[in-house]
């Protein structure tokens, strides 16, 4: 059994409104920080995951972003990285 | 008439639902999550709180309790009501036993008030006053889905005054063919006279009045009679 260590960020779909993203831009153009600022905000998990092998814990992985980290109606994720231990 | 109330680690709203159940004289009991038979109850609630503390999202753990199976075998027969009420509503779209999702509120806060509300559905007046209390309850699907709920006459409860962004006022579903309804008003917090409000008992008598129509499964031999059927009563 091998293990791996997974970084995976959810995010809102595009066209889905995110009103913390927006409260965020309201804070930054008013500050005159950014102007043009355009903030997504989302999830971030840092996971193990044990497997046979790379693809075995990589269909784990995937099944559990889209079961448990993330709800395709709403979200997406992206896995950032898989490394072995 | 014999109600369920689930309870979730972190469900805050099982004991207002127990009581505004015990009002009307029905026989109501707490479950536990990890329950897995509901075929006795005419109807099981899914009542509010923060069910797992709402980690990840509102609703998105509590799918994977036992008793959410067992729930969804129980709609699946058709045996009595299914009842998400505020975060019970989230975690039936999480469940996909509702169409759509719920998230956070357009103005970012916690809304914690009365709102006025029209209900698709006989027996109510034309407007009725129910408490909201949620962070997430911004419903939204999208265009195909939307068409599929007006199609099936799915919407049940709409703001007047949309306080928390959701597409086209939705405030309520009710699957009327697998007897699923969700909310996110709280009627239950609408039933005794001291709190200032009693439309909550609307939804409680047309729960009583449809239940009548179910098939009865319970344990004497009532054929179905009405009548003389004691869990009835």
């Amino acid at each position: 059994m091998k293990k791996y260590k997974a970084d995976v960020v959810v995010t809102l779909k595009n066209g889905v409104r995110d009103p913390q993203g927006a409260a965020v831009d309201t804070v930054l153009r008013r500050t005159g920080m950014e102007e043009e600022s355009e903030v997504q905000t989302g999830k971030f998990f840092i996971l193990s995951i044990s497997g046979d092998d790379e693809t075995q814990a990589r269909e784990k992985l995937n099944s559990i972003c889209e079961e448990v980290l993330s709800n395709p109606v709403l979200e997406t994720y992206k896995i950032e990285r898989f490394t072995a231990v | 008439m014999k109600a369920g109330i689930v309870v979730f680690p972190g469900t805050n709203c099982d004991i207002d639902t127990k009581r505004a159940c015990e009002y009307f004289g029905w026989d109501a009991e707490f479950i536990w999550h990890d329950e897995n038979d509901l075929s006795k109850y005419d109807v099981v609630f899914l009542p509010g709180g923060f069910s797992y503390g709402d980690y990840i999202r509102a609703g998105r753990l509590a799918k994977f309790s036992p008793v959410m199976q067992a729930l969804k075998d129980y709609a699946q027969n058709q045996r009595g009501f299914v009842v998400g009420i505020c975060n019970g509503f989230q975690i039936l779209c999480e469940t996909k036993l509702l169409p759509g999702i719920l998230s956070t509120n357009t103005n970012t806060k916690f809304i914690c008030e009365e709102t006025l509300l029209s209900v698709n559905h006989e027996g109510f007046p034309d407007t009725v006053k129910f408490a909201i209390a949620h962070g997430e309850g911004r419903y939204i699907a999208d265009e195909q889905t939307l068409e599929e709920i007006k199609a099936k006459n799915m919407i049940f409860l709409q703001y007047k005054d949309n306080p928390n962004g959701s597409v086209d006022d939705i405030a309520g579903l009710y699957d009327r063919e697998n007897r699923i309804i969700g909310m996110m008003p709280h009627p239950e917090r609408g039933i005794f006279a001291e709190t200032g409000n009693t439309d909550g008992r609307y939804f409680f008598e047309m729960l009583e009045r449809e239940a009548l129509n179910f098939a009865c499964h319970c344990e004497e031999e009532c054929s179905d009679d009405v009548a003389i059927c004691k869990t009835r009563i």
